[in-house]
């Protein structure tokens, strides 16, 4: 159905994509960490795509595999020859100096594993490899950490707010969807029990800091927590999850999911799972005193004036059965 | 293009909102018959399609006469510019010292940089920076002669640099100094690198003692220009403001990714008009992933009491989503961190800072688009301070850029001139005095340091001046004025005087007297500051206490 032909305005108003798809997914990957694959080769869901390394250093290196070396190459020390200086037994080439290499090194930590199946499209040591699958995504702002995968729960409402309480071993294993906003200690909670995931409308600052510094503990540590990962549907402020969000999510509950950075999303490897689509002319309030409401779009309302003296265009949404309400046209998003 | 159609879209497509203008041939003249703003990635047409529709509702006759049917808008032509995103440079080099000296320059045009030197990171980190998804240039510096701190370790550093030219064939490679004479980089690099030879460029070095690095910020400059940009192009646009008008003229924009600060004189005795300044990613209303630095520099042009972590969090949210709650608190949000984005600009053009006063400065850019002219007169007042008279205006309907990209310096000042009236908004003249005496209320009586005589239109206005104030006298669009200033004792206002007369044109502001600090001194007391900056936001905001 065209919706945007006869409701003058609508197409002004800023779409938000739900839903995207197929996938080209792009793993990031540090100096000294080995790729395990290459451009054209298939893998599935759990295969290993790279050597992750935990307290990554620079060693130096007196000979590295003669005229052949080249910076990005994988070096490895010589079977049965001790190491000597810096005690890399294997690592990255980053370059020759002084007739010494220098090379990336690490202690090896968790490999990489392909969150969903796919084709190989681009590896690119120290900088990061790139994976071509037609599974969808659903589109977030951005990813703390992972990737990582896990089976969907819903645990909380689209405004809800989860607390460490509400948090139990029972949830191992699993991508939890976590409603407006989640505190630092339910986070952490999660962490503990071996929650994979977690979806979340809001994230601040504060919490965003603390993810990232158990993350780093997490990665230098010997024994390192499973994979984890935090996407972010809307922003900074908690605030309701968009109600076609809420309804993609609903569908997944129980399904494996995988949390991706690049782009950031909640992937979905079946492809023919049918996913419910945004109502027409949805409208959504992202600021302002009705931020989070949801109505129906009725056209522009022209140029208004608003808090603080200020001169905005404006349109017209109905929420429920009352009269339009005048909504900064700035302040509304509309799905696609 | 512009002397064929009837009508003309002037589309500015900047990083956070897109804004079309459209114009029409009356008569002889070009003139702007409306203009609309939508978050980015709304379609032009539909912009387009909106504000047509409405001079068809408005003048019926006029848009049949400049073809204005919907059916037909494909075909108005387009002058356009976009405002390039800032692409990250990663400047190397072999000492701390070294990597402040060229950061120090490359701050100061649109890359977004990020250092790194052998002082303090190992190879494997500044592999890691220089081999990052997101970076499109790597500068790698060393002085010419290297210095004693940079000696050391330039071996390995060219190395690295070559390594990392070879391993990325589409980087830009800048070399600044001694680099590409050390062995150490050929080896590296090796006989036959991969990619366009052309990536691999020489820049002049930036030494301190030897200037402020001009060749290396030209340089720079010209590595990142694109046809079309707009913050590039309002540098030309503002030179024939200057010309046409023949007056000094100032531009101060901040975007979503990048700010200008450009001062433009008219040419004399034939020459074209010329000017100084800088296109600047730390112009930025709020750089991609605000850090402590950032949130503090915003709360400190703030009234409200957010602590540091839902500033934060705001800023965040003013990023990630620049054209949302541009009304109440968000607008405040917005003007204060227009405000830490044009004092960083100042600290970055010490240069301009030391000029005298120019006669006009125009604000532009998306961080003003829908802030009350009064806020925005006080954001500049606040940052660019200099002493003497200026008069302010708006380019509100964002012409200036896609202007700017017109080529022909006679057919830009031609649609200049016509548009002139209508794409710059008057909004008043900021008169700033500096060496007035100590702020009111800091422990002398509000004893008159002056008097003001605004006489024009057979009227005529007394006015006491009062150190440390601040204050907003009516004086609408169109009306000029002679304001003579009698002040007790010498002042600085452009030189130092006791008394002065300057001519002062009216706006939607009107006269801004600003009687404060020239620089601004604010209260180091959280508490204080915020009362203080409270009062004059009084001023500002009419209608909104908060």
């Amino acid at each position: 159905m065209n919706v945007e032909g006869p409701q003058p305005g609508y197409e002004l108003i800023r779409p938000r994509r739900v839903v995207a798809g197929p996938l080209e997914a792009r793993f990031r990957l540090r100096p000294g960490e080995r790729p395990l694959v290459g451009p054209g080769e298939a893998v599935v869901r759990g295969a290993p795509l790279a050597e992750r390394i935990r307290d990554p250093r620079t060693a130096v290196v007196a000979s590295a595999g003669g005229a052949s070396a080249k910076p990005g190459s994988w070096w490895t020390a010589a079977p049965g020859r001790r190491s000597r200086g810096d005690g890399a037994e294997q690592g990255e080439l980053l370059f020759r100096s002084g007739g010494r290499w220098r090379i990336a090194a690490g202690d090896p930590a968790q490999p990489l594993e392909a969150p969903f199946g796919g084709i190989v499209r681009d590896v690119q040591p120290g900088t990061g490899l790139t994976l071509r699958t037609p599974a969808r995504g659903l589109l977030g702002l951005d990813v703390l950490a992972g990737p990582s995968t896990g089976h969907l729960h819903v645990l909380a409402g689209r405004d809800g707010h989860v607390r460490a309480s509400q948090i139990d071993v029972g949830a191992a294993g699993a991508i939890l969807v976590v409603g407006s906003h989640v505190d630092a200690e339910a986070i952490t909670r999660a962490r503990a029990v071996g929650v994979r995931g977690i979806v979340v409308a809001g994230l601040g600052v504060k919490e965003r800091r603390e993810v990232v510094a158990s993350e780093q503990r997490s990665q230098a540590g010997a024994h390192g927590l499973p994979p984890f990962a935090i996407l972010v549907l809307e922003g900074a402020i908690g605030r309701p999850i968009a109600s076609p969000f809420m309804a993609v999510l609903e569908v997944l509950e129980g399904r494996m999911v995988a949390i991706i950075d690049e782009p950031a999303c909640l992937a979905i490897e079946d492809p023919d799972l049918e996913l419910p689509r945004p109502a027409p002319l949805l409208v959504r309030v992202t600021a302002g005193p009705l931020a989070g409401f949801e109505g129906s779009w009725a056209g522009l309302a022209g140029r208004h004036r608003f808090a603080g003296n200020v001169l905005l265009e404006a349109g017209l949404v109905r929420f429920g059965g009352r009269a339009p309400v005048a909504v900064p046209l700035g302040d509304l998003e509309r799905f696609v | 293009m512009t002397r064929l159609s009837p009508a003309l879209a002037i589309v500015d497509a900047g990083g956070a909102t897109t804004s079309v203008g459209l114009v029409g041939r009356i008569g002889s003249r070009w003139r702007l018959l409306g203009s609309l703003a939508g978050p980015a990635g709304t379609p032009e047409a539909a912009l387009l399609a909106i504000v047509a529709a409405r001079v068809r509702a408005a003048d019926p006759d006029l848009a049949a006469e400049l073809s204005l049917d919907s059916g037909r808008l494909d075909s108005v032509p387009r002058l356009m510019a976009r405002s390039r995103p800032p692409a990250t440079l990663v400047v190397l080099a072999a000492s701390r010292r070294a990597v402040g000296d060229l950061s120090a320059v490359a701050v100061r045009t649109g890359w977004r940089v990020q250092g790194a030197s052998t002082e303090s990171h190992d190879p494997r980190e500044m592999s890691e920076l220089a081999l990052g998804q997101g970076v499109r240039a790597v500068l790698i510096g060393a002085g010419d002669p290297p210095g004693p701190d940079e000696r050391p370790a330039l071996d390995d550093l060219a190395a690295l640099g070559g390594a990392v030219a070879r391993r990325r064939p589409e980087l830009q490679i800048l070399l600044s100094g001694a680099i590409r004479g050390r062995r150490a980089w050929r080896e590296s690099l090796g006989a036959d690198p991969p990619g366009d030879p052309a990536r691999i460029v020489e820049v002049p070095a930036a030494v301190r003692r030897r200037g402020d690095g001009d060749g290396l910020r030209q340089s720079l400059e010209r590595l990142f220009a694109e046809p079309g940009d707009g913050r590039v192009a309002m540098r030309a646009a503002t030179e024939s403001l200057a010309d046409l008008l023949d007056r000094r003229v100032e531009l101060v924009e901040v975007g979503l990714d990048g700010g200008t600060r450009v001062l433009a004189e008219p040419g004399v005795a034939g020459a074209p008009p010329t000017s100084i300044g800088i296109v600047t990613a730390e112009g930025a209303l709020v750089p991609p992933d605000p850090d402590d630095e950032t949130v503090d520099r915003v709360l400190a042009w703030t009234t409200g009491s957010l602590d540091r972590h839902r500033m934060g969090d705001r800023l965040r949210e003013l990023r990630g989503q620049p054209w949302v709650d541009a009304a109440g608190d968000g607008a405040r949000l917005r003007l204060a961190a227009a405000s830490a984005a044009l004092a960083r600009m100042a600290g970055l053009t010490p240069a301009l800072n030391a000029m005298a006063v120019p006669d006009v400065t125009v604000v532009a850019g998306g961080a003003f688009a829908v802030a009350p002219a009064s806020a925005t007169a006080l954001a500049v007042a606040d940052t660019i301070r200099r002493t003497g008279v200026t008069q302010l205006t708006w380019d509100h309907a964002r012409l200036l850029g896609p202007i700017g990209t017109i080529e022909d310096p006679a057919e830009r000042r031609a649609l200049l001139a016509d548009l002139l009236h209508d794409g710059l908004v008057p909004l008043g003249t900021i008169v700033v005095t500096g060496n007035l005496g100590v702020r009111r209320g800091a422990g002398r009586h509000d004893r008159p340091a002056g008097r003001l005589t605004l006489a024009g239109d057979g009227r005529e206005i007394q006015r006491d001046l009062i150190a440390g104030d601040l204050a907003f006298v009516d004086l609408p669009p169109g009306r000029q004025a002679e304001a003579r200033f009698a002040f007790a004792e010498r002042v600085r206002f452009g030189r130092r005087t006791r008394q002065v007369s300057v001519p002062v044109s009216g706006g939607i502001v009107g006269l801004m007297l600003d009687l404060r600090d020239v620089p601004l001194r604010l209260p180091e007391r959280r508490d204080r500051r915020r009362t203080l900056l409270a009062d004059w936001s009084a001023l500002a905001w009419p209608g909104d206490a908060r």
